[in-house]
């Protein structure tokens, strides 16, 4: 509207710029510029190209922590998607005792990452008694639950699960809330079925919201480090030691600054495809003007 | 018994209703309630076999120990962090959104597609580089640091929220405001923002959650006691204490209780906020 200001708007998105160029633009060029250097302590010994990606993608360690992301990620997302798409039908009606609920689910959402996961690690560590109380009916009162490389990565999917699907509830509701109520009713007064409705009339409306919360849950989980950083700690073994915890391991614990700055380019390029993808949807969303 | 079958066919609807709701309820709060309940049993009854779920005796020790082994200083710690990012997320992100709703520039799509960009990618893959730059610009290790970082990570939603908001505004008021000789950022300060309090409360309590909950930043960026904020500690007490776990649950505890209550009393916002479709959606 206010066109005659030429200079206007750029003085005034001028410190939001500047911050996102300092505190996220500059930190990528940094990063890239370590990965095709090799990096002792800090101190950039030579240039060596490609060497550190080379060296990342041959490492059977990354291609482990690759499997466990691919394996962690997409059995999450199934599962809280479906979870938080049945959450979203049946607190969909407003009223009083809905909106509780609704609190209720997005609880373990809110509070800190970490803090969640400690909690479950609480819950699963075999000191609190309560794999014992539940697993020794069924014969395997021995069983540690976070010790065992299958049940250890299912622990994982929990935790992913109990805090993410409020996410997908969330953002499914905002979708059903936008589908016109008189369809519904229509189709009801013409006597089509519960499942009938959903879906002729639910699904296909839903299509770009459930694009957008599956797409968005995606990003989340192949990116996560606070989950198996603090509840398995990778662990036993590797067998949950995601891409993320990885990169983190090899900047932190191994110094290899190269190589972590390497993989993080790597991960950044897997993010910006998702988002690329993402931009799509909310282009088609009508949220892009 | 009732012989009416609809009131059977709504009886039992209540029962499934009720039946689910408890299953929902359970599977989202039981793992707190565990640990509030295991926070609160004397350090020996806490390993118990079989474990109790209602504590024989309850003490709060475990909570002073946390207290007194310097967890008010980093609760200070924390709140400064997140009220001083909430100031410049909400002051930065508000004259930006106000540009890319009212003007158009060239640059503006570019700008909204980065901001959604950056709004979606999660931090980690930038960890190890800013590490590196905060090292090199002797922000390393202190609090403004931490605030720019938290700025520049939660500016994106800020911008995407208020953005949405300001459009569903009428723009007659405002020019209005302009013909009476106000600048753009004083039509800002005194039409635009008195108006958008709802939006403003939205997007500072997502700064306020993530700031407040922020762990993998802060545990990268900072390594001394009096610059730790209180998920840092959470962490540390998991080394420190190793397995101890009464003082690491009471500090979740401590941890969960105040964004818990600001969440409960301000829920509507941050619902709608989450949507990323503005307060409106």
């Amino acid at each position: 509207m206010f066109s005659s200001e030429k200079f206007t708007p750029y003085r005034l998105v001028g410190l939001a710029v500047l911050v996102e160029l300092g505190f996220v633009i500059i930190p990528l060029v940094i990063g890239f510029w370590y990965s095709v250097n090799r990096v002792q302590f800090f101190q950039i010994r030579g240039f060596t190209g490609l060497e550190n990606y080379w060296r990342v993608l041959n490492s059977p360690s990354v291609a482990n922590a690759l499997t466990v992301t691919i394996a962690f990620s997409v059995i999450s997302l199934f599962l809280t998607f479906v979870i938080g798409f049945g959450l979203a039908m049946w607190l969909e009606r407003s009223n009083r005792l809905n909106g509780v609920m609704q609190a209720v689910v997005l609880i373990p959402y809110m509070i800190a990452m970490l803090v969640g996961s400690m909690l479950l690690k609480w819950v699963f560590s075999k000191e609190s008694g309560l794999s014992d109380l539940a697993l020794a009916p069924m014969g395997m009162g021995d069983v540690s639950i976070l010790a065992n490389p299958d049940s250890a990565m299912a622990a994982l999917v929990y935790n992913a699960v109990w805090r993410d699907s409020a996410f997908a509830m969330i953002m499914l509701l905002a979708g059903l809330k936008s589908i016109p109520a008189h369809l519904q009713m229509a189709a009801r007064v013409d006597g089509a079925s519960a499942w009938y409705r959903f879906r002729r009339i639910t699904l296909p409306l839903l299509q770009v919201p459930i694009f957008i919360t599956v797409v968005r849950l995606f990003i989340h989980l192949v990116n996560t480090l606070t989950y198996p950083l603090i509840l398995t700690g990778g662990g036993p073994g590797t067998s949950t030691e995601t891409v993320v915890l990885k990169m983190y391991r090899l900047g932190f614990n191994d110094n290899v600054l190269g190589q972590a700055n390497a993989l993080a380019i790597m991960v950044f390029i897997v993010n910006i495809a998702l988002v690329a993808l993402l931009l799509r949807l909310f282009k088609k969303a009508g949220k892009i003007q | 018994m009732n012989r009416n079958p609809y009131m059977r066919l709504a009886l039992r609807r209540a029962a499934l209703r009720t039946v689910v709701n408890t299953v929902i309820v359970l599977f989202a709060l039981a793992p707190i309630a565990w640990g509030v309940v295991s926070s609160l049993k004397p350090a020996n009854q806490i390993l118990e076999v079989p474990p109790r779920f209602i504590p024989q005796d309850v003490t709060l020790e475990h909570y002073e120990r946390v207290i007194g082994d310097k967890g008010l200083l980093f609760l200070g710690n924390s709140a400064l962090v997140s009220a001083i990012t909430i100031v410049f997320a909400l002051t930065i992100g508000s004259i930006a959104a106000y540009a890319i709703a009212r003007y158009e520039f060239s640059g503006r799509r570019i700008l909204m597609i980065f901001t959604i960009g950056v709004m979606s990618i999660p931090i980690a893959s930038l960890l190890i580089p800013t590490f590196t730059l905060l090292s090199v610009v002797g922000l390393i290790n202190t609090h403004v640091g931490l605030i720019l970082l938290y700025t520049a990570y939660q500016l994106p939603i800020v911008i995407w929220m208020l953005y949405g908001y300001f459009l569903s505004l009428p723009i007659e008021v405002e020019q209005a405001a302009r013909i009476d000789g106000h600048t753009a950022l004083g039509t800002l300060r005194r039409v635009v923002l008195p108006l958008s309090k709802p939006a403003l409360v939205a997007a500072a309590l997502f700064v306020l959650v993530f700031s407040w909950n922020d762990f993998v930043v802060a545990v990268t960026m900072t390594s001394s006691e009096s610059v730790r904020t209180f998920p840092v500690a959470v962490y540390f007490y998991l080394g420190f204490y190793g397995r101890e776990w009464g003082p690491l649950l009471a500090s979740a505890v401590i941890s969960i209780i105040p964004i818990t209550a600001i969440f409960i009393i301000l829920q509507r916002y941050f619902i709608s906020g989450l949507t990323g479709g503005g307060v409106k959606g």
